[in-house]
């Protein structure tokens, strides 16, 4: 078992982790946070140095990358940037989806734009009534003539009403079998009837979600992604890579809110001496130092999986469980060790700690990732 | 315009353990390129990428130095090709040495308009082998540079001294040593670290070089210390300046300074 990265993997990260630190200092992600805007430098700065375009086609402006590589670019953009690590990720699904099976002319169009910096197209699948169980959607699309029209309204919608394009799904209601009447489109956000409403959140203030309310949004027939009524194969083709890209980014950030502790714990005098010499303080830093291993260890198995076509399928979910639950624990524990300091606004950990909670309930919940793999391990059991 | 450029590689500083008795530990160390270096390799760069040539970076050193991921971080970087002197007799080798080594390399290159070298190593600093790879060919050679602009078939430099800068016109060829704030440095992309491994490298060792003397260090190293530490006293003084100062010089003389 050879846990090494590859020379290429090594400089690449090497080379990224110097960017940031030029480019993306924390004071400046701050001010963002405080501003709720989204990080438009910092994401053209990543473009700037071809980021963006990893795992993108050479003909559209990118450059081969296997998960590995993705995922690690994930997980030191989370270190450093959190918001960042969770951008990426959230484009690797959307463009993902373009590249296998949107027309060459939706690839022409839209590529391009996101490996030089556009923010990454939204995914709009959940709807007031269709959250965890995605598949009750109920967003309309009807044909008139050379046109499609959309009808409905999308919630949680992250990016929408900043971003160019949102992969739109919509449901055939005269098809029993939703898994079998789900269509996906590619929807321009500056499509007459598109409403978009910013909703106020807990964290993630630099990554906006909305409320989409779409009114006979007409667009052409050739918008569509792959094909029609195959939506929801097409979407959860691409759903493992994201939660893994969440997942890293998420790895990511913990391991910058330990750097944060430990850095503390080293300095900061009680006592007359440092907080760090008490054991109880001693307990926190290695129950996060170990469960930081258990993560990336996890994380890089899967890509690696992944790298070479294995199933992940429940192993993704354990994975997407585990990681969003470990996070957590380590950022509220360094939080802890900062004690007042961490909780109060001037420092990242704050940050971290709220924009981290999310990833127990987005890209599927703690409670969809037990169901996902509890039935598919007792099958394994089964045999 | 074919240019030189001389890089240095070196255990990352950032690696070094200090044993108990003060000796110190690079067998842990990754090597790195020489931080000064970094600004000399994109100063060539930038250079041929404006007047069209070739960039040839050049090492010489130990047996580490041939490691494939420091070629491809070199060349990551914008060098068109990589040259080695690769040999354990360069271990610790003093800047004569190194210079000889480098300029025998540089003379077997063939026609060479501009050699650069950072303005210092990253582990030593003595700031000698630019200077000296210029003397033993007999070469205008400048430190200090901080811009190099190309005229016509000579070159305008800036030379940043300490209260000026010197402007100077300086005929080709050349060995001039950079500063490293002639420059910023580029990040490699992933497009450049993936051609790097398909780029030349030739490696060879001093006894190929066909020096006309052996390579012999003149200066003999009896041991490297790290400088004894000190537990700071973290001691506030607080009052006014009159009162600090009385306690100040009464701690002083507690510590036997005074």
């Amino acid at each position: 078992m050879d846990f090494r990265l590859t020379e290429e993997q090594e400089l690449l990260i090497q080379s990224l982790e110097e960017l940031l630190q030029r480019e993306v200092p924390d004071s400046l992600m701050a001010e963002l946070d405080e501003a709720k805007e989204f990080p438009y430098k910092p994401w053209q700065a990543l473009a700037d140095f071809g980021i963006l375009g990893l795992g993108v086609p050479e003909e559209f402006g990118g450059t081969p990358a296997d998960i590995q590589t993705m995922t690690l670019v994930c997980e030191t953009l989370g270190r450093h940037a959190f918001p960042l690590g969770i951008i990426y990720a959230l484009g690797m699904i959307t463009i993902r989806d373009i590249v296998q099976f949107a027309s060459d002319e939706i690839k022409q169009r839209v590529l391009g734009g996101l490996v030089s910096g556009d923010p990454p197209v939204a995914l709009g699948i959940t709807e007031p009534q269709a959250g965890s169980d995605a598949a009750a959607l109920k967003t309309s699309a009807a044909f008139q003539g050379d046109d499609v029209v959309f009808n409905g309204q999308k919630m949680y919608c992250t990016l929408a009403g900043m971003t160019r394009y949102i992969m739109l799904m919509t449901r055939d209601q005269q098809i029993e079998d939703p898994y079998q009447g789900i269509s996906m489109w590619l929807l321009p956000t500056d499509t007459p009837g598109v409403r978009c409403n910013k909703m106020a959140k807990v964290g993630w203030w630099t990554i906006p979600s909305y409320e989409v309310y779409i009114e006979n949004a007409c667009v052409p027939k050739s918008n569509l992604i792959g094909q029609m009524n195959n939506g929801w194969p097409q979407l959860m083709a691409n759903f493992e890579i994201e939660r893994l890209a969440l997942c890293a980014a998420s790895l990511g950030a913990a391991e910058g809110a330990y750097d944060d502790a430990a850095a503390y714990a080293n300095q900061r005098q009680q006592f007359g001496r440092s907080i760090g010499s008490y054991q109880a303080v001693q307990h926190l830093i290695t129950d996060m130092a170990v469960k930081i291993e258990n993560m990336k260890n996890y994380v890089y198995k899967i890509a690696w999986m992944m790298d070479n076509d294995l199933p992940v399928r429940h192993e993704h979910a354990m994975c997407k469980l585990y990681v969003a639950q470990a996070s957590f624990e380590v950022i509220d524990a360094a939080m802890q060790v900062l004690g007042g300091l961490g909780y109060t606004m001037e420092h990242r950990v704050q940050r971290l700690w709220r924009d981290i909670r999310l990833m127990r309930i987005g890209g599927g919940t703690d409670e969809i990732m037990y169901n996902i793999a509890g039935p598919q391990l007792l099958k394994k059991a089964r045999k | 315009m074919n240019v030189v450029v001389c890089v240095k590689l070196t255990p990352d500083a950032n690696d070094i353990e200090v044993r108990p008795d003060g000796s110190i530990s690079l067998a842990r160390a990754e090597w790195i390129i020489g931080g000064f270096d970094l600004q000399a390799i994109e100063a060539g760069v930038q250079l041929v990428e404006a007047q069209g040539g070739k960039v040839t970076a050049l090492s010489a050193g130990p047996l580490p130095i041939s490691n494939s991921k420091l070629k491809k971080d070199i060349l990551s970087r914008g060098p068109d090709e990589l040259v080695m002197v690769v040999d354990d007799a360069l271990q610790d080798a003093d800047t004569y040495t190194t210079a000889q080594v480098l300029a025998q390399a540089i003379r077997e290159l063939g026609q060479v308009d501009l050699v650069l070298c950072g303005e210092g190593s990253a582990d030593l600093y003595f700031q000698q082998v630019g200077l000296q790879v210029g003397e033993m060919f007999g070469l205008p050679t400048l430190n200090f540079i901080s811009k190099i602009d190309v005229e016509g078939d000579h070159l305008v430099v800036e030379r940043n001294l300490e209260e000026e800068i010197e402007v100077l016109e300086v005929p080709l060829p050349a060995v001039l040593s950079v500063t490293t704030d002639i420059t910023q440095a580029r990040l490699p992309k992933m497009t450049e670290i993936l051609k790097a491994s398909k780029k030349p490298v030739t490696e060879r060792a001093v006894a190929d070089l066909g020096l006309p003397e052996e390579v012999r260090p003149r200066v003999e190293k009896i041991s490297t210390r790290a400088p004894h530490r000190w537990q700071r006293k973290q001691v506030m003084i607080p009052g006014s300046p009159d009162e600090a100062v009385q306690l100040l010089a009464g701690y002083l003389n507690k510590e036997g300074i005074l």
